[in-house]
């Protein structure tokens, strides 16, 4: 399987789509095709070997594509991806891991705005932190990430798991305002304190927190204190334990007979009932 | 510029062509009889040659379109217009506005026709229709919730009521009268709505019959070239075949009088499938399509489009607000909603139309019902884009009509087994041919558009508006059928080659087509009266401002009417 690693000569001004280089289409490219992949770059059309520095490493254990100095300004690394790997050393721009459907990317830096969205399967890791909307759906759409697993090492911003579906959002550290907005399946995890308005709209799945809560929403209903729950998604889910003693609260009831859960830590909010 | 289309097999139903080998002279935009030596020659040897296709009811234009638009984004990006050559667009159910000219263009189609245009908007209907590509176009104003109109016809003040139609098409530059849900429109301004023909407006306390009815013969005394084109009450809700039945049947007695045209029909059912529904409730929900079909059938005062579902996603967007209101909390996705002052309202909602939904295989099945045994004179083909789905499905529709192998691929393997139980569909066999085709798409639309002089036929002094297919005419493939409708090999508009091997390669701006009724001064003068009132006391807009300027199009086709003997 093939190895390609992709060294930015240089920083770049004008964002640039890597959606063309993904691991699935690298494997039946031979070098010289690859270093002519045609990268849109604002609204002029660039070779990937202008970009970047080229080595491809014929013989790897996986198929994997290893993006060095890179920054913000790549944008869609890993687009529609379903298998192999991209590691990132550096930042990724916006739709990391838009619309994935299996493989794994590790960012080693921070990543941009809509990491994951519509992200069906496979893995997204990022090291550092992300902005808005991970795992989110399509602006305008109510059909959002439906499978797969996003895990953030550091905070992430606003409506994180946006009509979430399914899969996992796990953060280790802060998220932003309403986190889980209009989620209908799925978990998400943050370790961290979240800002207001978690959960907002939510119709099914579960959100874990076991930081502070700025502020939860009236329209959530105190279900008692658990500890160590299960969470069980549907009848057939096996469940996913977590541990603590959490507040539970179904919600949101704005909806008719939401099936929401909000599992808030105890020890990180003494005065929250 | 001068062409001769050789060899073509032609397909033209107004002047009783079916299928004959012949040739085609194109000069200066129309249609002649011959040619010079230095004509530019068109092999169309083994090819379909049909007049330019004719859209008499769509929605390509003006507000409700543009929110449709921006409320979903999602459906922007489920369809990106490369460039090719010229100019870029997106949305698959909305398209943008060179998008839809190019695409209707693609498809061998030369006119079309925004089928609800609010009058207080009329503007932004003309400043879309000015960035429309490669068709003639025209819109129709709404009339069937109209403050004036209901006054009017409650005074039993036919006169004034057609002067004052006569006014609004000339101030809206609108082509003819459109009614939708009539009275239940504004019965939703006080959160209402009107269900059976004899339910009064709240308020105005006329019913639907008085509005229809009364609109129906103020449209014969004006002499419209098209006749009222009517969206009944109680759209999309089962059982109301029967409300659909009496609707049809309360205009029934009205002759035609068009000063214009050569149309005999007073009535146009719109979007018919919609209103074929059989059954009390989604559960016991069937096709009443047949029963419909057996109505026009027998009587000679109507015709009927059919809004054929096509099992898209798509964007639903019309004039009957509440209606829009009931799409929402059945399917629970956005909705946007509008109030348009004294006139009208609308609203719009996302809709998914699966194949494996009984519901929806049962309404695609309606409106076969509906294709398949009505005369193919008095059926138009539409999907009442984007309603039932977007228009760039007119070839599939053709394919589902013209192959019963096809149809029945759909029936049997894609569709829910609702569609055949609960609808004739399955047992009918009947097969379009090209002619019927022809008559569906064109014909029948020019002349009940009242345009049947210059459009909608290939005889000598038409427009030049032609629409050539690679297809044999014994072609049964649905595939192949679909392809060819939907990729034409040529087209010319006005004369001038815009599709080439289904690109368009050259950018046309049609016209914008207005109806200008001249009334009795004395007449006018006292609706003006009225006008000037209404306008003082209830518009947020000053009656001289109120009439759109000769600036909003690229050129008018003005058609004009005298009707200053109806004082």
């Amino acid at each position: 399987m093939k190895e390609l690693i992709l060294t930015l000569k240089e920083d770049i001004i004008v964002p640039v789509e890597m959606d063309a280089v993904i691991p699935e289409k690298i494997e039946n490219m031979t070098l010289d095709e690859i270093k002519n992949i045609e990268l849109p770059q604002g609204n002029k059309k660039v070779l990937l070997k202008d970009l970047f520095d080229v080595e491809l490493n014929e013989d790897a254990d996986v198929s994997r594509i290893i993006i060095k100095n890179s920054t913000i300004k790549l944008k869609r690394i890993g687009e529609k991806m379903t298998t192999g790997e991209i590691i990132v050393e550096g930042d990724a721009g916006m739709y990391v891991g838009c619309e994935m459907k299996g493989g794994k990317i590790i960012v080693n830096g921070n990543a941009d705005s809509w990491a994951g969205q519509n992200m069906k399967g496979g893995e997204l890791i990022i090291k550092g932190n992300a902005k808005d909307y991970v795992g989110s759906a399509y602006r305008g759409d109510w059909r959002g990430m439906s499978g797969g697993k996003i895990i953030v090492e550091g905070n992430v911003g606003n409506e994180i798991g946006e009509y979430m579906r399914g899969g996992v959002i796990h953060v280790k550290g802060n998220a932003g305002l309403m986190a889980g907005i209009h989620q209908e399946g799925g978990i998400i995890i943050i370790e961290g304190d979240v800002d207001a308005r978690v959960g907002g709209e939510m119709k099914k799945g579960a959100i874990v927190v076991y930081g502070k809560v700025e502020e939860l929403l009236p329209s959530f209903k105190f279900e008692g204190v658990v500890e160590d729950p299960v969470i069980k998604l549907s009848k057939k889910d096996e469940g996913t334990p977590i541990k603590g003693k959490f507040y539970k609260f179904s919600g949101d009831y704005v909806y008719n007979k939401p099936k929401g859960q909000l599992y808030i830590s105890v020890e990180s909010n003494p005065d929250l009932i | 510029m001068e062409y001769i289309i050789k060899n073509g097999i032609v397909y033209d139903p107004l002047n009783g062509i079916n299928g004959e080998k012949m040739d085609i002279c194109v000069k200066d935009g129309k249609i002649v009889e011959d040619v010079s030596s230095g004509a530019k020659v068109i092999d169309a040897r083994g090819k379909v040659v049909m007049p330019g296709g004719i859209d008499s009811h769509t929605h390509v234009a003006g507000p409700k379109v543009n929110i449709g638009r921006m409320f979903r984004p999602e459906d922007s990006k489920k369809e990106i217009y490369a460039k090719k050559g010229l100019r870029t667009g997106t949305g698959f159910s909305v398209p943008s506005t060179y998008k839809t000219g190019y695409q209707y263009s693609e498809m061998g189609y030369t006119t079309v026709i925004e089928a609800a245009m609010p009058p207080l908007i009329a503007r932004h209907v003309h400043e879309e229709f000015m960035e429309t590509p490669q068709v003639d176009k025209a819109a129709m104003p709404l009339f069937g919730n109209n403050w004036f109109v209901f006054e009017y016809l409650k005074e039993g003040d036919l006169k004034k009521c057609a002067a004052y139609v006569a006014w609004l098409l000339r101030a809206a530059r609108g082509f003819a009268i459109k009614i939708v849900n009539p009275g239940g429109t504004e019965a939703w301004g006080w959160g209402k709505n009107v269900h059976s023909i004899d339910d009064p407006v709240p308020y105005f306390d006329i019913t639907p019959r008085e509005i229809v009815r009364g609109l129906a013969e103020v449209n014969e005394m004006l002499g419209l070239p098209h006749s009222i084109h009517v969206h009944p009450n109680n759209l999309g809700h089962p059982g109301n075949w029967e409300t659909t039945l009496a609707t049809m049947d309360c205009v029934k007695g009205i002759k035609a009088k068009p000063r214009y045209g050569e149309r005999e029909t007073v009535y146009y059912n719109t979007h018919t499938q919609f209103h074929s529904y059989g059954g009390t409730s989604w559960k016991d929900f069937e096709s009443k399509g047949v029963e419909i079909a057996e109505y026009v059938n027998k009587h000679d005062h109507l015709v009927i489009d059919v809004g054929q579902v096509t099992l898209d996603e798509t964007t639903t967007m019309t004039a009957d607000g509440p209606m829009e209101y009931d799409l929402h909390m059945t399917n629970g996705l956005k909705w946007a909603n509008c109030d348009v002052e004294l006139e009208t309202g609308s609203g719009v909602v996302p809709f998914i139309y699966s194949p494996k939904g009984p519901v929806y295989a049962v309404q695609w099945a309606i409106g076969l019902d509906l294709f398949l045994n009505t005369d193919t004179d008095k059926v138009l083909l539409t999907t009442d884009h984007p309603n039932a789905g977007p228009f760039t499905r007119y070839p599939r529709v053709i394919a589902w009509l013209m192959s019963k192998k096809y149809r029945d691929e759909w029936l049997y393997n894609k569709v829910h087994k609702w569609a055949i139980q609960r609808s004739h569909v399955a047992d009918n066999d009947k097969e379009y041919d090209l002619y019927e085709i022809a008559k569906v798409t064109r014909a029948n639309q020019a002349k009940v558009l009242g345009l049947s002089k210059e459009k909608g036929h290939l005889g000598v002094g038409a427009d030049a508006d032609i629409a050539i297919y690679d297809i044999n005419p014994e072609e049964k493939d649905g595939k192949k059928i679909e392809k060819a409708f939907r990729y034409a090999s040529y087209v010319l508009k006005k004369g001038e080659v815009v599709v080439k091997d289904g690109e368009v390669v050259k950018e046309i701006y049609g016209d914008t087509i207005y109806v200008d009724v001249r009334v009795d001064e004395s007449l006018e003068q006292e609706i003006m009266k009225d006008l000037r009132e209404k306008f003082t006391r209830y518009y947020s807009i000053n009656l001289d401002n109120y009439p759109v300027q000769d600036a909003y199009a690229n050129s008018w086709k003005v058609i004009k009417i005298d009707a200053t003997d109806i004082n």
